[in-house]
């Protein structure tokens, strides 16, 4: 026993060895004209352990003959071998040739309904013929679906539209048609369709259709395309600037000869200089060009719409529309700051007329924070007193020049430069000239009456500085200036007379002479000022009156007329609360001079002072002069310079040293223009005014607008200098925006970090619109893209902002449109997509059910689960083993 | 849960299990003929019979129980024969779609095996927890959803199917294969999806929604457990605009590794090794890198990531990345001008021009040309080429390109279209030149610069070729010492034939790309491993869509053209499994297949395989009978 165990051990471990190594592999077998194959045949491991079950029963107890023991082991081990054959998944392949075909029915917009009518036909004939194959109907359009055919009944079928027809995805309907292939069957898919695909690529899909052999046959559905007309496109120029014509290029497609209105629409207002046009269109495209300008900058929406003739003949409504967006550069914004309101019009106009942007300001309304102050870029500050613009305002205007790159122009006037009172200020210090002129042997000296207020009211402390600050005065006027003083109550009394402010001695002991008592009568004390004052021979007569009581006296403003008549300016110094504001803010206005008011008397000496100084250092040119070019800045070019008029007049100043530049210089050698780098931007001076007074002549020339306008051109901010081509395109729904940037020196403009923001559609009200921001990525030196869905149909405008270490270095611009669904853009049928995928495939063009049901030579293996009869065998052979050893069928005698 | 029967029928079961049980049951009921013995001493005879009547009870009692064995063994076979198969759906046919990612994550080998090899135990689970009457459909879950198998009952069909599936170096798109099983599914009684994938897919909501829509029940078995991965994110060439024979490369590696990376990238230029850079990554970062001024690369790069720190980089695909390098052809260009050496000097700055000089008399030459460069000379006839002009005073009678009106003194380039690519790079605002033609250009002319008072730069058309003309002479400015005149020739040029030296950059792996292809070209094909895939050629392009990074040829009848492909850089960088939220559907974590290792059937026959080596061997010890 012991021995039959070790043998059939060993048996049933050289069987496992050989069964392991035959079915190292796939098992098959040629038998029988079939092809056997297992699908796992480890499973015939179970027959090695036969060796061993016989060893076991080799010292049978059973009381049967041996012949009957020895048959009984063989049944037993045929019943192991079958059920280990059947555990192994036995199967036989067999070659089929039967065929299953999926029609595959294009019901997009794009089909006529004659040519559905003619497909479904073709599908029933199909159906009709398809014998023992299978047949299946998928209909697609933006999305594909299986059909139910009822196969005895196939006059039955009809094919409906999808509701998405406005798209066609042909890919997605082979992928379909190979999924309802069923195995064991040829598979052919035959495409009936115009074969205009919306969303690519049936093409791509040859591979899945190659690997299982799948062959394409296309029956295009040539009805002719259907009677329609649409807007292909329109086309913009690539940069459209403020006020500049352009052409505005549609192009128009017929499928038959008709006539429509064509409409086209700037933003919701029919384009301007022509709106509508009728066309009499031939078939095929036709190009119109129509004239449009912008007025104003920022995104503008160009809508062309198509009205055709008849209704009938226009299958698709959606493509008579197309709508375009284009950003126009905004023009640069230029703040105008003038001090007398009413001189503004000749340099406004004049920049207007140069295509910039122009805002008009009062002092008083000068930007109070940066951020509005970089709204603009160029600031012109004209005519305009120190006092006006506050320190902190100054301030504001250096950081806008030094840091935002901003330019800055003081121009002349009354107030201008030392007129205004800037000599000392922050502005000044980065202006190009000084404010401190060299007296010229011929300039004409000061004449200055102190016009002091002596009534009882001034009495005490009051008077004292009245003293002390005119005094001051005197102290600071040189030699060639003269100065008198008037005291006044009622009457006028010349304190000191009219004379060389070099008398200092004399000066200071008369002005002591001053002390307080009677009334207030101003008119007096004027009239005696300009009788003083109209005799000197000083070119500047100037007079500050004092007085802190109230008065009415007629005659007075007509006295200050008179006055400024003679060219005598007038300043008022108000003290206290009761003082008459308004009489002496009317004396100062008409005069020409500024107006103080406090309460504090201590004030009284510094305003003395600074309006001396005002006065004395104010450097008016009032003289005809010639402006002639010093530097050649480069907007003069464009400017017939040596053909500008003369200048009446300007601000004297001197230069400063390099690094400002002299413009323009007058006859006298004074700088009338010059610039200087300051920062990132530029300050420039403009000793003359830019109104009608020192101006005016220049105002009337025809290239003052040139000359201004190129002036700030030139100078002004150049807002992210560097502009970076943007391209974007829609792919299906996809809108790809692509950045180059390479700068002038032929380098990569690499390490940016951009976003580019789409908005629109633009033709929607602004409520409706969606804006996205696409961040771009780097994907090679210099280049970068991004991607965003878009899917709704329209213009969108594209904006981009690169950035560096969080500043924004450059810009780009751009738009796209997302027109409509491209199944109303070709209409034509693609009979060469359809070709080729016949080609490709295998497959050729559908002539009829034969065609595809027909199998010719061609076969496919099936696979047949041939398990069943293993396991019947084996009850069968399991009743014969039983059989064996229940009945004793030899040595029935018994023979010992 | 409820049984099904995928083979025989419940009554073609019963019938036989009957028929073969009533035989087993006859011969049990047959008693055997014993053999005689002889006795020759009686007191054995007496010990033989008291034997017999003590073990009646226990023969009746294992007979009885030989005999359930048998019919047990019949059952057991025909239960196998019957196939019965589990279902929750009774009554209904189940269309069950089997959608497995093969996007390229699922090449981790973040757990053991790799996740596609887990996805496929876990489809192969899906499979055999199928009803009898439930059939199947696998999608390969990729850029596409394509269908690997048909709709079948056939669980060796469907595994075999599920054997050939790989991972590709493309995107997972779940809408698409959301969409592809509603489609499928639409008209079947009852229908479930199944994604298997790490859930690192691209449009995960939409198909959501669809699901939804199509009210399609959906389940998702999550693979993976995530893993560190350095990825080479880009890898590109560009030729500079102006001198193309130098190139410029970026290189990008980005980390999805929650530590710092010690890794080294290999640079090989039309398949040789030419840079070897050591880098460190800091972990989450991305590092960038360009290289400037390269020379010597003509064809191709490939950049190759290889970790030096010693740590494991679960993802291969996205280690390496190729890059094409943009071709250059030569331009024919003739120059007829006398003795302008500037115009010489400018030329030879590009060494893909072909320049010839022609005197005016041999003009036009015999040999062919792209580009003619007329200085002072307008020709009688003609140019069958494109031309640049400059200053075209045509002879007495003639006609030049441009009408002239008279002359303009010291023009100024005032106007500058700066958006025109003639300007691309050229700086001509400070240029001073002595006196220029005053002409009239047609209306579709385009005035590139002007003066106020006339056009100094023009492009147009004429006799359908392009032109660009320069209304003055160049030696009476100083344009000719300024950088931006060669530029501006170059530019020029550039714009008459733009060179295949423009970006180009790699095609997207899973997305189809149309694939220029020469003009003259009539047939195409994919050259791959098993050899050729004929391309059909639409408008000089063939679409094709790339599974496999790498470099790809496509060899056409005019000369092979040569693709890039990658994987979107950086798409499968984090292999972080993501649990799919797919509406009501549930999600599984587990495996399926450990549930449903074999089926019913596999069971039965091997539990009959056991009873009857029992039955055999308890048979002959005379335990049973």
């Amino acid at each position: 026993m012991r021995r039959a165990l070790v043998l059939g051990a060993a048996l049933s471990v050289g069987l496992l060895v050989l069964v392991a190594w035959l079915t190292r592999g796939a098992v098959e077998l040629d038998a029988l004209g079939d092809h056997y194959a297992l699908g796992a045949p480890r499973a015939l491991l179970v027959v090695a352990l036969v060796p061993l079950a016989l060893a076991a029963s080799a010292r049978s107890l059973a009381d049967l003959p041996r012949t009957q023991l020895v048959l009984s082991a063989v049944a037993r081990a045929l019943v192991i071998a079958l059920l280990a054959l059947a555990l192994a998944q036995p199967a036989r392949t067999t070659d089929r040739t039967r065929t299953a075909v999926v029609f595959l029915v294009d019901v997009s917009d794009s089909i006529t309904d004659a040519a559905l009518a003619h497909a479904t036909e073709t599908v029933r004939e199909g159906v009709a013929a398809r014998g023992e194959n299978d047949a299946f109907v998928v209909t697609f359009a933006g999305d594909a679906r299986r059909v139910e055919v009822d196969a005895e009944h196939p006059e039955t079928l009809t094919l409906a539209r999808h509701a998405d027809g406005a798209a066609t995805d042909l890919a997605g309907a082979l992928r379909l048609g190979l999924a309802l292939l069923p195995e064991g069957r040829l598979g052919r898919l035959v495409v009936l369709s115009d074969g205009s695909e919306t969303r690519p690529s049936a093409l791509a899909e040859l591979d899945g259709l190659a690997a299982r052999h799948v062959r394409v046959y296309g029956a295009l559905t040539d009805d002719g395309p259907p009677a329609d007309v649409a807007i292909e496109d329109v086309a913009l120029p690539a940069h459209v600037r403020v006020g500049e014509s352009f052409a505005v290029r549609v192009r128009v497609r017929a499928t038959q000869p008709q006539r429509a209105r064509l409409r086209l629409y700037q933003n919701d207002l029919l384009n301007g200089l022509e709106g509508t046009r009728e066309l009499d269109l031939p078939r095929g495209t036709t190009e119109v060009e129509i004239r449009s300008v912008v007025h104003v900058a920022g995104p503008v929406t160009y809508r062309a719409t198509l009205t055709p003739g008849d209704p009938a003949t226009d299958r698709f409504p959606e493509n008579d529309a197309l709508e375009r967006t284009i950003v126009v550069p905004g023009r640069p914004r230029v703040l105008y700051v003038e001090g007398e309101s009413s001189g503004s019009l000749p340099l406004s106009r004049a920049l207007e007329t140069a295509e910039l942007d122009v805002e008009v300001r009062s002092p008083r309304a000068f930007p109070t924070s940066l951020p509005e102050l970089s709204a603009f870029d160029f600031v012109v500050l004209s005519d305009t007193p120190a006092e006006a613009i506050s320190s902190e305002q100054q301030a504001l205007i250096e950081r806008y020049v030094q840091r935002e790159g901003g330019g800055f122009l003081m121009a002349g006037g009354a107030h201008g430069f030392g007129l205004g009172g800037w000599e000392g200020t922050r502005l000044e210090r980065i202006l190009p000239v000084r404010m401190d002129p060299e007296r010229r042997r011929d300039q004409p000296s000061l004449a200055l009456a102190l016009v002091i207020d002596r009534s009882g009211s001034m009495v005490g402390e009051k008077i004292e500085l009245a003293k002390e600050a005119a005094r001051a005065t005197a102290d600071l006027l040189s030699s060639d200036d003269s100065l008198g003083v008037i005291g006044f109550d009622s009457i006028p009394e010349r304190i000191v007379r009219m004379q060389s402010a070099g008398n200092r001695v004399a000066i200071q002991r008369d002005i002591g002479r001053l002390a307080a008592r009677g009334g207030t009568s101003i008119f007096p004390a004027l009239d005696m000022a300009l009788s003083d004052l109209s005799v000197t021979r000083a070119r500047l007569r100037h007079v500050i009156l004092l007085t802190d009581g109230q008065t009415q006296e007629p005659g007075i403003s007509d006295l200050v007329s008179l006055m400024r008549g003679e060219g005598i300016t007038i300043s008022t110094v108000g003290i206290g609360s009761d003082v008459n504001r308004a009489l002496l803010q009317e004396i100062a206005d008409a005069g020409g001079g500024r107006a103080y008011f406090t309460s504090d008397a201590h004030n009284i000496p510094r305003i003395f002072t600074h309006e001396t100084t005002t006065a004395m250092q104010n450097g008016a040119v009032e003289d005809y002069v010639a402006a002639h070019v010093v530097v050649p800045a480069a907007f003069l070019r464009s400017v017939p310079i040596d053909a500008a008029p003369l200048l009446r007049g300007y601000v004297a100043t001197r230069m400063r040293a390099a690094p400002a530049e002299e413009i323009l210089r007058s006859d006298l050698g004074e700088p009338v223009l010059a610039r200087m780098h300051v920062g990132l931007g530029w300050t420039l001076a403009w000793t003359s005014d830019v109104k009608n007074r020192w101006a005016v002549d220049w105002a009337r020339w025809a290239a003052f607008s040139t000359f201004f306008g190129g002036l700030v051109r030139e100078h002004m901010r150049q807002r992210h200098d560097e502009e970076l081509p943007l391209e974007a395109s829609m792919v299906g729904e996809t809108a790809r925006i692509v950045v180059d940037a390479v700068d002038e020196n032929d380098a990569f403009v690499n390490d940016l970090d951009p976003i580019a923001h789409v908005i629109g559609p633009m033709g929607a009200p602004e409520a409706e619109r969606v804006a996205l921001d696409v961040p771009l990525v780097q994907v090679a030196p210099g280049r970068y893209e991004g991607e965003t869905r878009l899917t709704r149909f329209g213009a969108y405008a594209v904006t981009a902002e690169h950035r560096r270490d969080g500043d924004v270095v450059a810009q780009s611009v751009g738009s796209l449109v997302h027109p409509y669904a491209p199944e109303y853009a070709a209409l034509e049928p693609n009979g060469a997509l359809l070709a080729s995928l016949a080609t490709a495939s295998g497959g050729g063009a559908y002539g009829g059910p034969s065609d595809v049901f027909d199998a010719r030579d061609e076969h496919v293996r099936a696979r047949e689960d041939v398990r069943a009869p293993l396991y019947l065998a084996a009850l069968a052979l399991f009743v014969i083993d039983l059989l064996l050893r229940r009945v004793r069928l030899f040595d029935r005698r018994f023979r010992a | 849960m409820s049984w099904e029967l995928a083979g025989w029928s419940a009554e073609a079961a019963g019938a036989l299990l009957a028929g073969v049980g009533a035989c087993v049951t006859l011969l049990y009921f047959l008693a055997l003929r014993r053999r005689p013995i002889e006795v020759p001493f009686v007191s054995l005879w007496r010990e033989a019979l008291t034997d017999e009547r003590s073990s009646r009870l226990f023969a009746r009692l294992k007979r009885f129980f030989s005999w359930l064995l048998a019919l047990l063994f019949v059952a057991l076979v025909v239960g196998a024969l019957a196939d019965p198969r589990a279902s929750g759906h009774a009554g209904r046919e189940r269309l069950v779609v089997i959608a497995v990612d093969v996007s390229a994550s699922m090449g981790a080998t973040d757990v053991r095996g790799g996740r596609m090899a887990a996805a496929q135990e876990e489809a192969r689970g899906v499979v055999r927890g199928l009803g009898a009457t439930d059939r199947a459909i696998l999608l390969a879950m990729g850029a596409e959803a394509r269908p690997s198998s048909a709709a079948t009952h056939d669980h060796t069909e469907l595994f075999a199917a599920i054997d050939r599936l790989a991972p590709h170096d493309v995107v997972a798109d779940l809408e698409a294969a959301a969409r592809l099983a509603a489609d499928v599914t639409a008209d079947a009684a009852g229908r479930e999806l199944v994604v298997i994938s790490d859930g690192v897919v691209q449009h995960e909501a939409e198909a959501r929604a669809l699901l939804e829509t199509e009210g399609l029940p959906a389940r998702h078995v999550r693979i993976g457990q995530g893993g560190d991965d350095l990825a080479v994110t880009a890898l590109s060439v560009r030729r500079y605009p102006l001198d193309p024979s130098r190139n410029e490369v970026l290189l990008e590696v980005t980390s999805a590794s929650e530590t710092d990376a010690t890794i080294e990238i290999e640079l090989l230029g039309d398949g040789e090794t030419v840079d070897v850079i050591p880098l460190e990554v800091p972990a989450g970062g991305r590092v960038r890198r360009f290289f400037q001024d390269l020379t010597g690369v003509d064809r191709a790069l490939e950049a190759r990531l290889t970790r030096t720190d010693g740590t494991h980089d679960a993802l291969a695909a996205d280690d390496h990345f190729f890059a094409r390098v943009p071709a250059r052809r030569r331009v024919r260009v003739v120059v007829v001008s006398e003795d302008d050496i500037y115009l010489e000097a400018a030329l030879l700055l590009d060494e893909y021009l072909d320049v010839r000089e022609v005197a005016p008399a041999a003009f036009p030459p015999s040999e062919p040309y792209d580009v003619a460069i007329l200085d002072r000379f307008v020709p009688a006839a003609p140019v069958d080429a494109d031309v640049i002009w400059i200053d075209p005073v045509p002879p007495e009678g003639a006609s030049g390109p441009l009408e002239i009106t008279g002359t303009i003194e010291r023009p100024f380039f005032d106007r500058l279209r700066r958006e025109d690519p003639l300007l691309r790079h050229a700086a001509l605002s400070d240029v001073n030149v002595a006196r220029a033609l005053a002409v009239r250009p047609q209306p579709d002319d385009v005035v590139v610069a002007s003066d106020t008072r006339g056009p100094l730069l023009v492009r147009g058309t004429r006799d359908g070729h392009a032109f660009v003309a320069l209304t003055f002479d160049v030696r009476e400015s100083d344009l000719p010492l300024r950088p931006a005149f060669p530029l501006l020739l170059l530019d020029a040029i550039e714009s008459f034939a733009p060179s295949d030296a423009a970006y180009r950059g790699s095609v997207v792996t899973g997305a189809p790309a149309l694939v220029d292809l020469p003009v003259t070209a009539t047939t195409a094909t994919l050259r791959g491993p098993d050899g050729g895939v004929p391309l059909p050629i639409e408008d000089g392009a063939a679409t094709v869509r790339f599974e496999r990074a790498g470099f790809h040829t496509i060899a056409t009848d005019a000369g092979d053209v040569i693709v890039a492909a990658n994987l979107p850089g950086g798409s499968e960088l984090d292999l972080t499994p993501h649990t799919l939220e797919l509406g009501a559907a549930e999600t599984s974590t587990t495996t399926i297949a450990s549930e449903a290792a074999r089926l019913p059937w596999e069971w039965l026959t091997v539990v009959a395989l056991a009873l009857l080596f029992v039955e055999w061997i308890t048979f002959h010890r005379r335990w049973t009978v």
